[in-house]
């Protein structure tokens, strides 16, 4: 195989942030393979992308394509150089028709008018010719996010790119549309496509990649192909460290209760029964697991427990309080903290700093706040600590939260929720997009809350998640609580029952 | 690890790039009439802020300038808390109506009854401001449009409280009684408008300085503006804080219509205000909603107005129109800022780029 791309010691350095995102970047992509690139976040992957793709500029080094230096002074150079970009967060017109966004830019006209059909017509063949069948009528903002990421897909296909650049592809994906979409890629890399397949789900990389390279910290560790190459093998090199993969976790030591819930409803203000009589409890110092397909109740219960929701009927306390009708002040004062499933739109204020970030909840209370003055020396302080803590990679405490990397982030949620000492932690999604190295820090940092403790509340779609954390495990299916498992009974097996509204 | 300063220098630049813009295009159009755009200039710039004659052309600008710094912190605090709220000028004219009413009707020392008109216009702003703020807050109705209807009432309420209940006199104008003299606010040069109310408009400017950045409160402020779902998730009731940074702004303009009658034009007539509420927007905008921002633009948009009036109409012929045309250009190339931004943010960073590296 002929070698199609080649990384010559390319550099980036963000002056803003005081990163270098990309530190002599050397390896090549050969034609037709599907190359995966994994890193941890913050890792320098996206960074790489961005400059193959023209979105940034490197500050040394150069990039060859078939041999020959080229610098793309942005994307629709590295376009029409044959080199395509699906983002993780898609580019797309929502109330365009999937023609239409397919060929937005490329139109087919005939005596100066659009000509739907052909456009129709062109669509439907490049989607049979790749096995990525879509209906070219369908509104894009009708379509669930699997078909969306087609439709970019097919966008970059029909302005007749030879290299695709897949950023996070499977992130958005389900469970049951991972495997049809690796396959997909295969089948491209097949046709002669050249693939780049950014990813840190190991599994994934392993099923689907012909070679990985590893990135940590701006620098490439190295090349391997991926045969003979096992998981445990790439999570060293990603983290320069060894990951338990399956964290071990001692026996749970459950105290009083601390959350109580009796017969939870809610209905939206359309009438739908989004939470259908949820009664549960939960003990100081356990973890439990809320398992489920996504989209069954489960952010009606969270939005229920943390105030955002009124719940139409039923009723929740804690510790011995009732606080149904409770403001999320109040429940946050009760000891009540959550890290939200939408770290970047609800967990954090993108536009703010790491110490006003840091500051949400606390700013009426004492050191930070005196008589209504914020204190500025205990806020830059303490986010000074948290930092050093939770060792967020590439921040100070006034750099913007939006320049960090989504582990990072999260460790900004978690620093700040946990330093209310909460009774009651809920945990959404809490891993979901983070890296390997990131995903055992926030494993850890839940299962010692849990020691110290805490009542925790696990809602996670991650099977594995919940499998390897909870003590206790509630499935929740169309609303209800389909069932509880304890112990010996946490199966995967049952739980996948449960889920499906089946019984044990 | 040192502040990102780039995003700062590139906050103040976009506004000094679209004067500069603004200047250059006024230039050519005045070299096309014949005129010397360079002498034009300096008439602009004598008009303005001039030091010269028994009353200083800079203390009038100054004078002009206070409704505006304080129709532009109006509009600065809603914008904070993420309403566009275009109401300023029914504030303003609500708090006049009330001053030019309050005034003439009751009879007290002077001393208790400026206070209370002018805290008197302040609660009529701020209830003109909750119209549009509560239909946002409790009904999600666009701002924008509930604030345009707002403007309107006002300006019929005004027009007919002159013509008929507020009417003075049976002239040919319909304007209301000229307050008792003992209300006039002092001025610090006989005739130039500087006076008291400039220093309220400083201090307050001050005020929502430190309230905005310093507080408790204006953390919540900023945060709800920035980002409703986030505070919301934190505990900050975002409805009461929006309705609080409301009443504020709306008391701001409010008192700024207060204080042009108490201490301009002693009187309300039909066409009282000459659209300040309105330039509020533009100063707060062009101000980067920041206090500091808004003191400097006030003034400056004032001292464009008053050079045109006072240099150009008067003493070169220049239709005084001039003015408008050179503000309405600044104003076009901040809008435009997409069009240049990449470049400037381009530059700034190869500069910032070229330090850091000296400095390591």
């Amino acid at each position: 195989m002929a070698e199609i791309i080649r990384f010559d010691k390319l550099s980036k350095y963000y002056a803003s942030t005081n990163v270098q995102a990309s530190n002599e970047v050397s390896f090549s992509i050969e034609q037709g393979e599907v190359h995966a690139i994994c890193g941890e976040n913050g890792a320098g992957k996206t960074t790489l992308m961005r400059m193959l793709f023209g979105m940034e500029t490197p500050d040394s080094g150069s990039l060859l394509l078939d041999g020959k230096p080229v610098s793309f002074a942005s994307p629709s150079d590295a376009i029409s150089a044959g080199i395509g970009m699906v983002h993780q967060h898609f580019m797309i017109v929502p109330s365009f028709s999937v023609s239409e966004n397919i060929m937005l830019g490329n139109e087919q006209v005939s005596h100066g008018f659009l000509d739907k059909q052909e456009e129709r017509n062109y669509v439907r063949d490049l989607s049979e010719r790749y096995g990525l069948p879509i209906d070219p009528d369908a509104i894009a903002s009708s379509l669930p996010v699997g078909l969306l990421q087609r439709v970019e897909i097919l966008k970059m296909l029909a302005k007749k790119v030879r290299i695709l650049i897949l950023d996070e592809p499977t992130a958005v994906l389900t469970p049951g549309e991972v495997g049809p979409f690796l396959h997909t890629l295969t089948g491209l890399a097949h046709d002669g496509y050249t693939i780049l397949f950014i990813s840190h789900k190991l599994q994934e990389v392993l099923t689907v990649a012909d070679r990985i390279t590893v990135m940590r910290k701006g620098q490439v560790i190295g090349t391997k192909p991926s045969r003979g190459t096992t998981m445990e093998e790439l999570a060293m090199m990603m983290v320069g460290r060894p990951v338990v993969l399956n964290i071990q976790k001692g026996p749970a030591h459950p105290g009083s209760v601390v959350l109580k819930t009796h017969d939870l409803t809610y209905r939206n203000s359309l009438g739908v029964t989004k939470l259908d009589h949820v009664s549960l409890s939960i003990r100081a110092g356990e973890v439990y697991g809320v398992a489920g397909v996504s989209g069954n109740g489960q952010e009606a219960l969270v939005n229920c427990l943390s105030g955002l929701n009124k719940p139409t009927e039923g009723s929740m306390e804690l510790e011995g309080q009732d606080l149904t009708n409770a403001s999320v002040r109040t429940r946050r004062n009760h000891g009540m903290a959550q890290v939200p499933e939408d770290r970047i739109h609800v967990g954090l204020n993108m536009d703010a700093s790491v110490e006003e970030n840091l500051l949400m909840g606390f700013e009426h209370r004492e050191p930070f706040s005196l008589h209504g003055i914020l204190q500025q020396r205990e806020m830059q302080e303490n986010a000074g600590r948290m930092i050093k803590a939770y060792a967020i990679f590439g921040a100070s405490a006034e750099s913007p939260v939006r320049m960090l990397s989504g582990g990072n982030m999260q460790k900004v949620v978690l620093a700040r929720e946990l330093s209310s000492k909460p009774r009651l932690l809920i945990v959404d999604q809490p891993t979901r997009g983070l890296d390997v190295g990131s995903i055992e820090f926030v494993h850890r940092m839940i299962l010692s809350q849990r020691d110290q403790g805490v009542a925790v509340l696990l809602v996670s779609v991650e099977l594995e998640e919940i499998l390897s954390l909870s003590d206790r495990v509630g499935v929740m299916y169309a609303g209800r609580l389909q069932g509880e498992l304890e112990g010996k009974q946490i199966t995967q097996e049952a739980i996948g029952m449960l889920m499906v509204g089946g019984s044990v | 690890m040192k502040k990102p300063k780039g995003t700062y220098i590139l906050h103040v630049l976009i506004p000094l790039i679209a004067i500069v813009l603004g200047v250059a295009v006024s230039f050519v159009l005045i070299a096309l009439t014949g005129i010397s755009p360079i002498a034009t200039f300096r008439e602009l710039w004598k008009g303005a802020f001039g030091m010269t004659g028994k009353v200083w052309p800079l203390w009038i600008t100054l004078g002009q300038s206070t409704p505006l710094i304080l129709t532009g912190l109006s509009a600065m605090c809603a914008f904070r808390v993420g309403v566009f709220c275009i109401a300023q000028e029914s504030q303003y004219v609500f708090g006049a109506i009330v001053a030019a009413w309050l005034g003439v009707a009751l009879s007290l020392p002077s001393w208790i009854l400026i206070p209370l008109v002018l805290l008197c216009s302040m609660a009529a702003g701020a209830l003109a401001a909750e119209i549009p703020a509560l239909l946002k807050v409790k009904l999600g109705v666009n701002e924008i449009i509930s604030s345009i209807m707002v403007n309107n009432i006002s300006t019929l309420v005004l027009e007919y409280l002159v013509a008929f209940p507020m009417r003075a006199d049976a002239g040919q104008k319909a304007q209301s009684a000229v307050l008792p003299q003992k209300l006039w606010l002092f001025q610090f040069i006989k005739g130039s408008r500087w006076g008291v109310s400039f220093v309220i408009a400083v201090l307050l400017a001050v005020g929502l300085y430190f309230l905005l950045w310093k507080t408790s409160f204006g953390y919540e402020v900023r945060m709800v503006g920035q980002s409703p779902r986030f505070s919301q998730y934190g505990g900050v009731s975002a409805g009461g804080v929006t309705l609080g940074m409301m009443a504020i702004s709306g008391a701001l303009a409010g008192l700024a219509g207060s204080m042009e009658v108490l201490g301009n034009y002693h009187r309300i007539m039909t066409g009282f205000s000459s659209g300040l509420g309105f330039d509020g927007l533009s100063v707060a905008m062009l101000g980067l909603s920041h206090p500091l921002g808004v003191f400097i633009v006030a003034i400056l948009l004032a001292g464009i107005r008053q050079g045109a009036q006072l240099g150009l109409q008067i003493n070169l012929q220049v239709p005084r129109e001039l003015g408008g045309v050179l503000i309405a250009l600044i104003i076009l190339f901040v809008a435009l800022e997409n069009i240049y931004k990449p470049h400037v943010e381009a530059w700034v960073k190869r500069l910032e780029g070229g330090k850091t590296k000296a400095a390591e």
